[in-house]
Formats: structure tokens, sequence, C-alpha cells
């Protein structure tokens, strides 16, 4: 499975806010969209998942339109976690998880057995079982985005897209929610697309990045290909060395020091 | 851990339980005070008796419809202001959020001040009323779809409109505001069995349709573009829920003219009792609305010997200080 934009514009009334961008996700795969504060990266995320509607080009799905797709059909194979998500704080965790089934329901059924195996299943792999029968408000941080790539999880998605997954998290919780992608994106085959601010991590994870500037593509590639110093000036307007570390298979980026 | 499952279980129902008992308890004292106070045996003695007496009359005339009348609309608004508070994701959502009372309030006036030989269908113009300006502030807010934000502004605009022009026709006909009054101040009085009956018809029908809102008002609790990505068609269900909200709230004002709070303050309440799940909260709420609806109007027409307070007046009086309460006490009212 995959999804392809091709020259895609995309704006709120007069102001376009991203143009002439290409991009294609892919099963399997973990693409990361890199780029400065406003630069465009969540806009895109959000018209490949057509929370937002685009002004030019096409986005396909597979060889179909995306606007074509039927709304749950979408759902069941595209999770997307939004940068900003909220619930009545006292919903219970494991409900909340279950409303990831509601692409495969009808407007008045209820969880089929079925339906609970997956339940069970996004628990289990994201680690949340054990906070199963708490509320939200109940949760800490990064319990609580576990809990919400749960519920994205039991969608059951093909390509799972993750916006700032990590923003207002602790470095710890930071790296436990990068784990827990990587493990998705190993054992399920999950395709990830996410937006980070984090290159070292976006350069630690992904299989390919996409770079934006302005609204537009600036380079995409391999993390070696594309995390460079001369995209860190160009990009970001930021001074660093890309360094290797003996035993470390993924180098650093170490950034000019602050004096 | 299921045990944890069992304490949800067990506190819901027995809140549930204690809802349905206040409701009957409340039933049995309503029938028996008003102006003539009668005990429980005077009146099972007098139900039971083939002759016709005052007592029979008046329970059966008077106060028993009046009580369906208060449960019906009590629950009707209840479940209005749940469904609208889903919508919104805003805690002062209510009934009067989308026009329906400023609707209905805008065509009464106009049809008992302007064209009195038209006042016996009062009650129907006052539900297309509703329901014109609760369309009039869909359409202005629609824009590729409906955003609570948007909708909630274009109601402060156009309620704010028909309230002055509310103001203007009473200032211009000051001396004979009295039936206007009456129907802005909610009342239950004097209504009867024909009121019984269209209130049952426009609340079993609105009330059944909003339980099959159920699922759709809990996933719009996650935000839009949550509910979005779950395959939910957002804007679809917002139109739908507040055009159930709005039938259930234009329903109760033409029967009984304008009753505020009961729509804003009972789901708060009945959130704060069971959760945010509208699977449980709405039943909840539908029952604590007809507890709270009866008990305001049974302490209105009761608390001044010889008088009738209108349920709207004592809804106001009683429902504020005990929101602001609530609000200081458990500082978790939410609006989603």
């Amino acid at each position: 499975m995959e999804i392809r934009a091709e020259q895609l514009q995309i704006g709120y009334g007069d102001y376009i806010a991203v143009q002439d961008m290409d991009i294609q996700v892919k099963k399997g795969e973990i693409t990361t969209i890199v780029g400065p504060n406003g630069s465009g990266k969540s806009t895109v995320l959000k018209a490949l998942t057509r929370l937002l509607k685009y002004q030019k080009g096409a986005v396909w799905f597979n060889q179909q339109d995306l606007n074509r797709l039927e709304s749950k059909q979408l759902a069941q194979h595209v999770g997307v976690l939004p940068q900003k998500h909220s619930a009545p704080p006292d919903f219970k965790v494991r409900d909340l998880v279950g409303y990831g089934r509601m692409p495969y329901q009808k407007w008045y059924s209820k969880n089929s057995g079925e339906d609970e195996k997956v339940i069970d299943w996004a628990l289990e792999v994201t680690g949340t079982a054990s906070l199963q029968d708490k509320l939200i408000q109940e949760c800490s941080g990064g319990e609580s985005q576990r809990v919400w790539i749960a519920t994205v999880l039991s969608q059951q998605p093909e390509i799972l897209f993750l916006d700032e997954p990590t923003t207002y998290l602790d470095i710890s919780h930071q790296l436990e929610t990068m784990h827990l992608v990587r493990k998705l994106n190993r054992e399920s085959g999950i395709g990830v697309v996410m937006v980070l601010h984090d290159l070292g991590q976006a350069l630690e994870i992904s299989d390919r990045i996409v770079v934006m500037k302005n609204g537009r593509k600036y380079c995409e590639g391999t993390p070696q290909e594309v995390i460079t110093q001369k995209m860190m000036k160009d990009v970001y307007d930021v001074d660093c060395q890309i360094v290797r570390i003996p035993g470390r298979e993924k180098p650093l980026i170490a950034y000019r020091e602050i004096i | 851990m299921k045990t944890k499952q069992k304490i949800s279980l067990l506190r819901v129902s027995s809140v549930m339980l204690v809802l349905l008992i206040l409701l009957g308890l409340c039933s049995v004292l309503s029938l028996a005070v008003g102006s003539a106070g009668y005990s429980i045996q005077e009146i099972l003695k007098a139900l039971f008796s083939q002759e016709d007496s005052p007592v029979k009359t008046i329970v059966l005339n008077l106060r028993l419809p009046r009580i369906i009348l208060a449960i019906l609309i009590g629950s009707s608004l209840s479940a209005a202001g749940a469904l609208l508070q889903s919508v919104m994701r805003n805690p002062l959502a209510d009934p009067g959020t989308i026009g329906v009372s400023a609707g209905a309030g805008t065509a009464a006036t106009t049809i008992l001040l302007i064209f009195p030989q038209l006042s016996a269908s009062v009650p129907l113009f006052a539900f297309g009323g509703a329901a014109l300006a609760c369309v009039l502030i869909y359409t202005m807010a629609w824009k590729g779809g409906v955003d609570p934000t948007r909708i909630i502004l274009s109601g402060v605009a156009i309620n704010s409109v028909l309230g002055a022009y509310n103001s203007l026709l009473q200032l211009m006909n000051s001396d004979s505001l009295e039936g206007v009054l009456a129907f802005m101040n909610g009342s239950l009085s004097g209504r009867g069995w024909h009121q019984v009956q269209i209130a049952a018809c426009y609340a079993s029908a609105g009330l059944v349709m909003a339980f099959l809102c159920i699922k759709s008002a809990n996933a719009l609790q996650l935000g839009e573009e949550m509910a979005k990505s779950l395959g939910v068609k957002v804007s679809l269900n917002r139109v739908l829920l507040s055009a159930v909200a709005a039938f259930l709230a234009a329903a109760t004002v033409s029967v009984a003219g304008m009753i505020g709070f009961v729509g804003l303050v009972v789901p708060h309440i009945a959130r704060l009792l069971v959760g945010s799940d509208y699977k449980v909260m709405m039943p909840v709420s539908v029952v604590l609305g007809a507890v709270v609806l009866l008990a305001a109007d049974t302490v209105g027409r009761t608390v001044v010997p010889g008088m009738e307070i209108p349920v709207g007046i004592v809804m106001a009086v009683c429902g504020g200080p005990f929101f602001l309460y609530l609000l200081r006490k458990k500082g978790k009212v939410s609006g989603n």
C-alpha cells in the first residue's frame, strides 16, 4: 500500500502553505518529514490523510483518487494521531482504545469478539495493557501518548501518521515512543509517517527523510543523504558537524558550541 | 482488573436506581401537595372509587398530566443539552445556543402581540420559529462544514438580533404583555392531557433519536481531527445531532414556553455523577432532567400559597446557585 501526492498545493484562503509538493509514503517504511516551524510539515501530513483539502495537485491511494475513498475504508488503512488530541479525561483507557474499531463497525454495533481481540493486541503491543481500566486523567504524559497510539493501532492501519508524537514529552518518553514506533514497523510491517522536530531522532529512526522549507520540499532521501552540514545551514541556518562515533551505526549531529 | 469495571457498573446502576426512586417519590408527592393537600389514602380511595369527586378531578385531570408533562419536558431538554454539549465541545452549549429559545420567543411574541387572533396556534408557530432560527444559524455558520465556534458565534449574533426585535415589540405593546411574559417564563400551569399527548409524541420520537446518537456523540468528544480520521463524517454528525436537539427543545418550547437552565445544568451534573461516556451519561441525564423539572414545578406551585411561580423561574433561581456550587466544589465541569 502506498499514498502518493503529486504537485500538491495546500492553503487556507489566499494564504498558500505548501506548493509543488511531491511525496510518496508506503507500507513497511518509516518516513519522517522535518523542517523549520511553519514550513508546512503538518499541513502535508493532513493533506495525505484527507484531514485537509488541497487546492491543486492530486493524492493517490494506491491507484485510486484519495478523495473518492469512503471515510471508513480510508480509516481501515490509515491511522492518524493528530498533534493535538483530547478525550474527556474521565474516559477509560480501554474504551478510548476501542474507538479505534469504529471504522469497522456500523453506527449501532457494539464491539465484537474480533474487535476485543484487536484491542487486546493494541494494548499489549504498546505496553498499556496494565492501564486499561484506568482513566485517561490518571495516566502520565508518556502513558497517555502510548494509549493514543494504541487507539490508532486498533484501526489496524497499514500506514500510521504521527504528527509530532514526541513534542511535550520528556526525553525518556520521547525515546520510549521512538522505540515503540520502530518495534511496530519491524514486527508488524506498519508504515509510519511522522513529523519530528528532533533531527537526531529523525536520523536514527527513519528509512527516508523529507526536508521542507517555506512550504516546498527542499530534498529527500535516506537519513545520511539528507542530514548534511549544508542542509542544516540552508534550511535551519544552523552550523553543525555530522560526526561518526565508533560503535554506532548512525552518525550524530554536533551543533556549534554555544559561547 | 475486572473488579474495577464492576465497581463503575455498580456506581452507574446505583445512581440510576436512586434517580428512579427520587422520580417516583417526587411524582407521589406532587400528586398529593398543592393548593388542596391530600393524603395518599385519600388519593387512592378517590382513584379507585367509581364516583367522581373533587379529589379525583384534581388529581387525574390537573396534577397527573402536569407531572407527566414535567417528566417529558425535563427529559427532552436534558437530552437536547447533552447532545449539543458534545457537538460544540463547549460547557456553555444549550438549546439557547442554537437559537431555539430566541426563535420560538420571536414567533410567539409576534403572534401574541401583532396577530392575537392566532393566539391558539402559538405552539405551532413557536415550533416553527425555533426550527427556522436554528436553520438560519447553521446556514450562517456553514463554510465547507460546520465548526462549533462558528455555530456559537453566529448563534450569538442571531440571538441578539432576535432578542432586540422581541424587546422592541414588547416596548411598543407594553400594555398587553401578559401572554408574552407567560411564554417567556416557561410554565406548566393549566396544561392538561391534550398537551401531554402532543409532548409524548414529540418526546418519545426525539428521545429515541437522541439515544441513537450516543455513539456519534461519543466520537465527537474525541475532537474533530481524531473523529475524522476514525472515519466519522464530522459535519454530518454535528448537523444530525443538532437537529435532534433542536427538535426536542423546540417541541418543549411549543408546549411549555421557555424553560432555561435544565438543558445546561443537568448534563453537567450527570457527567459529574457517572462520567462523560454518553452510553451512561445520556440515560442518566434524561432521568435526572425529569426529576429536576418535576421537583422545580412542584416547588413552584406550592412554595407560595395561592400563587404559581412559573417553573422556568424556579429553575433559574435554584439552578444558578447550584451550578455555581458544583463549579466551586468539584472544579471539573468540562465541556466535552
